[in-house]
């Protein structure tokens, strides 16, 4: 009965993602009703799920007797990312009201079309927002690699479908269809560094591999098959997070994608990715297994992370200077965030593991709030993308541009911002890793970012409008622009709660 | 008693005061809140563009409220006290702390400064509401504000507990002295005058900062109690006989110099009195200015850790004290020559702080606020009343005309306070009690001192009657000044008698000012409870025994009463009984080549502005055009733009790379993992060589 037991457990941990996977099935069957107001119901739902599914985290995460037996890895990560996720994933479910289904709803509403169940999506795009959130939350739970497979493409294959309907516009169906082969094409990389890591240590359980990697530490040096497979595992999964060099597709697929759809991407799947790779590693440890002498990662590994960070954090940031596109331009600063993230998952368990969580708490409240000022308005109904649409904002929205001007500062790491607290301990958590030279590269690299973020800052609150930004209204609907503001004023207040935020 | 004796003294002086270490009451905090609420009430009235008197009677009742207390506080002072408000700065790290709370350190010091402070500002604010009424609905509520901000950093400053809050105050009430110099904003010279008031200041409050900093740095901490406990114990880090703590003494020097306006960086006092009248009796005669005595007197047990810094202090106090009577001598406007008497008083208080008598700087500072505050404010009824004018020569037999008459006595009394009359007037004990030190100490060149202190309290006697035989005495005639008043548009111009408000104020401070005259035990009694306390006793001991006539405490008022009336006399001679004699003397002296720059100089301050502009501003100004040149040509053009346009030309070469074509994504995706996994693991001497390099310094 010992199994049964176990099993008892692992179900008692996904409870919240049980609860939302049926949240999903509710939205996607209230997406298909006549009634215009149980489909206008469908956010509501969608937050209210997500809200009792955070009450239920601490719930089941409070059990202490089950969580000390749990057969995790990271058991600790899984209350604090789950929490972020669903809190995020309620200001982004905000935003993406009012944006699938406009053209329909308004027929419907001028009484020029009937109600036909197959020409709406909005109930599925909820139930794979939903779904995507699953998947994301999963990943703390993944005790094997199976599940940490199924877990991540849980959360990925939803959001292909989310950037095809996110907008009706061929250029949406386009980044979908990039952003889905080459999301294969990762997975079937990261699938391939697993089967690797399986033939190395005879095992697909994470502990398990954890004991056989300090047993093969301890006798002749870990196996040349097995760094292989992390590296190639790690590799893929940077996918996820958009690291070098899985970014190509950010760019394209951010700015096909609707706006608050990309906040989305721009969020999840790298909080997900995030969380993979730190469970990945945790198998080698970051005890210097196979190097004598040196705590950290093993070499290879060490050296792999490392230059993809710092690969990634200035790649992302050069390549955001010669942006004209503001989706362009904050895909490749999500780009550069995942370089600064990476540091944390370099200097390890403790300082760089906490802050790598609080790191993605600070991005995710800041991006969203970008992009929540981009979702929140519009030119004749298209999105605005170009940076010079947002200028001289503050005259026709002073909010917004306040707004974006905060988020903007916060991105480059501003104090005292919650953007500034997230990247200071990311570069404390290396300076204690003794890791000063990568450390010394993201500064250099926050520096670069300065020139484009304070364009941000600049052009929506100093310059003056220009006839292109004058034609720019707010969208029909309120909630993106109260999303940007409950953003901001996040991003203010919540760095006065730094101490009991880290986790 | 010689310098190396007064040395050796040092740490045993600092020892004969009580610290607080008990909490007084909480309810002294409105003696602090009282003040900003009235900020905050006029702020409103201002929004609501409040077209009456309402901001002047918030602001009476509010401070008059916060005197109360402050003469509540003082009657149920047993002991030195702290009052905790909030907390502000709480920072530990590893084994350091860094606490500065709002809260009071409340002994005797704090309240005999408090009680004129709050006293004389209630009282003034009174008169301003009268004297502004001109600006009703338009200014007036902001003026009320800028008081209101004044008093709070004020109560801030001389309550504080800690270095930290006292430097919040110190720099409000500098804010404050702008905003109120500034008041007339669309003057120029107005303008100007506030700028140059906040400049100059920064210098000093610079040197507050640093002494701050010092402070924290030798002795863990910025709070009183905590600092003069262990200052009392000896009990300061190594570093005690270092720079840093021998440094602390002159950096508050710097502060208390800018604030005080004393040599060098008195320059700003005199412009200063730009702002409307009250504003100069209140903050640039009776308070704010004497912040930086009450700084020295605060930190005296700091003063005495370095033997040099006293006799410095004296020094500066007493040129201050000639340089700035001398200039006062030659001026015709009536409130710039309030304004070099003032920094010339002030000199004698630091000549008094330098000389360790505290007790006799705090009496000066005591009797000098009434004083100072009827000069000035019966200098602001003349200038109300004749539209403006405020040149001694335009204005003349006040005291003949209706309605002026207790303008005319008050300020007569108030001259005589200055010049010092012997007996009757505050101002003649007060600096006599300082004078008298001057001859008793001994140090380098003081008896010098002691006979600049004398030449200067001449000096002072003849020129304050110079102006009050000048306006008051003498053949009635005035021209009016340039302002536009309602009754003066057409027709023939009458000057306006001050109101009965006015009147009652200016009644009310002189009567402070005699009640003065009796408080001189007490307020020895005062200081010696205080930090200030320092070097009293020992110097009394000192003199113990002297006989009668070497004893220059017993000869001293009868040489110092002597001066004053001899100043008057001339004074009398020159501008009363045979007014031409001046002009024949200044004409005599003139066209004289010898000694023709004399008056010149004289009158033109001794070219001190010039001189700073010629040494400090032009330089800089020559800089700052050169430094604009630098950085548009050479730095923006040649390193920012360069610069930047590396991370750009790099992006470009990356660029064909994201050509938004899947299959070289994918391409390009494959290629950059090939290249990894070929620089890790085909390339060995790579990866050494990286990672010696990125495994820093472990």
């Amino acid at each position: 009965m010992v199994d049964s037991q176990a099993m008892l457990d692992k179900v008692w941990f996904i409870l919240p993602e049980i609860w939302l996977v049926i949240g999903a099935m509710v939205v996607s069957m209230m997406g298909l009703s006549g009634t215009r107001l149980v489909r206008d119901a469908v956010p509501v739902v969608v937050c209210c799920f997500l809200a009792v599914a955070m009450a239920g985290i601490a719930w089941v995460y409070g059990d202490a007797d089950r969580l000390a037996g749990i057969d995790l890895l990271m058991p600790q990560l899984g209350p604090y990312v789950k929490m972020i996720l669903c809190a995020i994933g309620i200001v982004l479910a905000m935003l993406s009201v009012g944006l699938i289904d406009r053209p329909l709803e308004d027929s419907l509403k001028s009484g020029r079309a009937r109600f036909d169940p197959i020409r709406t999506s909005r109930g599925e795009f909820f139930a794979f927002f939903l779904l995507s959130l699953v998947g994301a939350m999963l990943v703390c739970n993944a005790n094997d690699l199976i599940w940490l497979f199924l877990a991540l493409e849980l959360t990925s294959l939803p959001t292909y479908i989310m950037v095809a309907i996110s907008r009706p516009s061929v250029k949406a169906q386009e980044a979908a269809v990039k952003y889905f082969f080459l999301g294969a094409l990762a997975a079937a990389m990261f699938l391939y560094g697993f089967a690797l890591l399986y033939g190395s240590t005879g095992t697909v359980v994470l502990t398990e591999m954890r004991d056989a990697f300090a047993e093969q530490a301890a006798g002749d040096g870990l196996n040349r098959l097995a760094i292989v497979g992390m590296i190639l595992a790690v590799l893929g999964v940077s996918f996820k997070i958009v690291a070098v060099p899985m970014h190509f597709y950010a760019a394209d697929v951010y700015e096909g994608a609707a706006s608050p759809v990309t906040a989305f991407l721009a969020f999840v799947p790298k909080t997900a990715g995030i969380v993979a790779i730190i469970l990945l590693l945790g198998t080698v440890g970051w005890s210097g297994h196979g190097a004598p002498g040196a705590g950290g990662l093993p070499q290879p590994i060490l050296v792999t992370l490392w230059m993809i960070s710092v690969l990634t954090m200035t790649l992302g940031n050069v390549g955001a200077l010669l942006q004209r596109s503001a989706k362009r331009l904050l895909a490749y600063s999500s780009i550069a965030h995942s370089g600064y993230l990476l540091i944390g998952v370099i200097a390890g368990p403790g300082m760089g593991i906490n802050a790598v969580l609080f790191y993605l708490l600070a991005y995710g409240v800041m991006n969203t709030a970008a992009f929540a000022v981009l979702s929140g308005l519009q030119r004749q109904g298209e999105e605005i993308e170009s940076l010079d649409d947002l200028a001289g904002l503050r005259h026709r929205y002073p909010v917004m541009a306040v707004v974006m001007a905060v988020a903007a500062l916060s991105l480059l790491g501003f104090p005292p911002l919650l953007g500034f607290w997230g990247k200071f301990s990311l570069l404390i958590a290396g300076i204690e890793a003794h890791r000063m030279p990568l450390v010394v590269i993201a500064l250099v690299n926050s520096a670069i970012s300065a020139w484009y973020y304070l364009r941000l800052v600049g052009l929506p609150i100093l310059a003056m409008p220009t006839p292109a930004s004058e034609s720019i209204t707010h969208r029909p609907v309120p909630w993106a622009r109260v999303a940007a503001v409950i953003a901001a004023l996040g991003l203010v207040a919540l760095p006065l709660f730094v101490n009991e935020l880290l986790p | 008693m010689t310098l190396a004796t007064l040395a050796m003294l040092a740490p045993r002086l600092a020892h004969e005061f009580p610290v607080a270490d008990a909490a007084g009451p909480e309810w002294a905090a409105w003696i602090l809140w009282l003040p900003a609420l009235s900020t905050v009430l006029c702020g409103m009235c201002a929004a609501l563009r409040v077209r009456n008197k309402l901001p002047a009677w918030i602001t009476v009742s509010l401070l008059s409220g916060s005197f109360i207390l402050t003469a509540m506080l003082f009657a149920g002072y047993e002991q030195p006290v702290t009052i905790h408000l909030v907390d502000w700065f709480g920072i530990t790290w590893s084994d350091t702390t860094f606490v500065a709370n709002f809260a009071f350190y409340v002994d005797r010091l704090t309240l005999l400064w408090m009680l004129f402070v709050t006293g004389l500002g209630t009282l003034i604010a009174l008169y301003a509401g009268e004297y502004m009424e001109g600006d009703v609905g338009a200014g007036y509520s902001r003026f009320f504000a800028g008081i209101s901000v004044f008093l709070f950093a004020m109560t801030a400053l001389v309550m504080a507990d800690n270095l930290l809050m006292l430097y919040l105050g110190w720099e409000g009430v500098g804010f404050a002295s702008y905003w109120l110099i500034g008041y007339y904003y669309r003057k120029p010279s107005a303008v100007a005058a506030a700028k140059k008031a906040f400049i100059v200041n920064r210098i000093g409050d610079l040197g507050l900062a640093l002494a701050v900093y010092l402070t924290w740095h030798a002795f863990g901490t910025v709070q009183y109690a905590e600092l003069f406990a262990a200052v009392q114990a000896n009990d300061f880090s190594a570093e005690a006989g270092g720079w840093s703590v021998q440094a602390i003494p002159f950096l508050l020097m710097l502060a208390a110099f800018g604030k005080s306006a004393q040599l060098p960086l008195y320059v700003w006092l005199p412009d200063a009195m730009e702002g409307p009248t009250p504003v100069s009796a209140l903050i640039h005669a009776a308070t704010m200015v004497t912040a930086g005595v009450f700084l020295l007197c605060r930190m005296f047990p700091l003063m005495v850790l370095n033997e040099l810094a006293l006799p410095v202090v004296a020094w500066v106090g007493g040129l201050t004290a000639l340089f700035a009577a001398s200039i006062a001598m030659a001026q015709h406007d009536i409130k710039r020559i309030f304004a070099y008497s003032t920094i010339s008083q002030l000199g004698y208080m630091f000549l008094g702080v330098g000389l360790f008598t505290t007790a006799g700087a705090a009496y000066h500072v005591f009797t000098h606020a009434f004083f100072k505050a009827v000069l000035f404010l019966t200098a602001g009824a003349v200038m109300h009343g004749f539209a403006g004018q405020i040149d001694l020569r335009k204005v003349s037999g006040l005291r003949h005309m209706p309605g002026w008459r207790v303008t005319s006595y008050t300020m007569l009394y108030a001259c005589m306070c200055l010049a010092g009359v012997p007996l009757v007037t505050n101002g003649f004990w007060s600096k006599d009690a300082i004078m008298a030190e001057a001859f008793a100490a001994v140090g380098p060149g003081y008896t010098a001192l002691a006979i600049i202190a004398l030449v200067t309290a001449l000096l002072t006697a003849y020129y304050t009657f110079r102006v009050w035989f000048r306006v008051c005495a003498g053949p009635v005639h005035y021209e009016p000044g340039l302002e536009q008043h309602g009754d003066a548009a057409g027709g023939a111009f009458h000057p306006r008698p001050p109101r009965l408000v006015i009147n009652l104020v200016l009644l009310t401070i002189s009567a402070g000012a005699v009640a003065s005259i009796f408080c001189a035990e007490w307020i020895n009694g005062m200081i010696e409870g205080s930090t200030a306390a320092g070097g009293l006793p020992a110097v009394h001991e000192a003199h113990e025994g002297a006989g009668v006539w070497s004893d220059p405490h017993a000869w001293m008022p009868y040489v110092a009463g002597a001066v004053g009336l001899v100043g008057i006399a001339i004074a009398w001679y020159l501008h009363l009984a045979n007014r031409t004699a001046a002009d024949d003397l200044k004409r005599a002296l003139q066209g004289n080549v010898v000694s023709a720059w004399l008056p010149r100089a004289m009158e033109n301050k001794w070219y001190v502005d010039e001189l700073y502009h010629g040494l400090i501003r032009a330089p800089l100004w020559l800089l700052g055009h050169i430094l604009n040149l630098l950085d548009r040509y050479v730095l923006d053009m040649v390193i920012v733009d360069g610069v930047a346009r590396i991370p750009r030309m790099l992006g470009r070469g990356f660029q064909p790379l994201a050509n938004g074509v899947l299959q070289s994504y994918a391409v390009s995706m494959v290629g950059g993992v090939a290249l990894i996994a070929i620089l890790v693991f085909v390339m060995p001497e790579f990866l050494e060589m990286l990672n010696g390099w990125i495994g820093g310094a472990r």
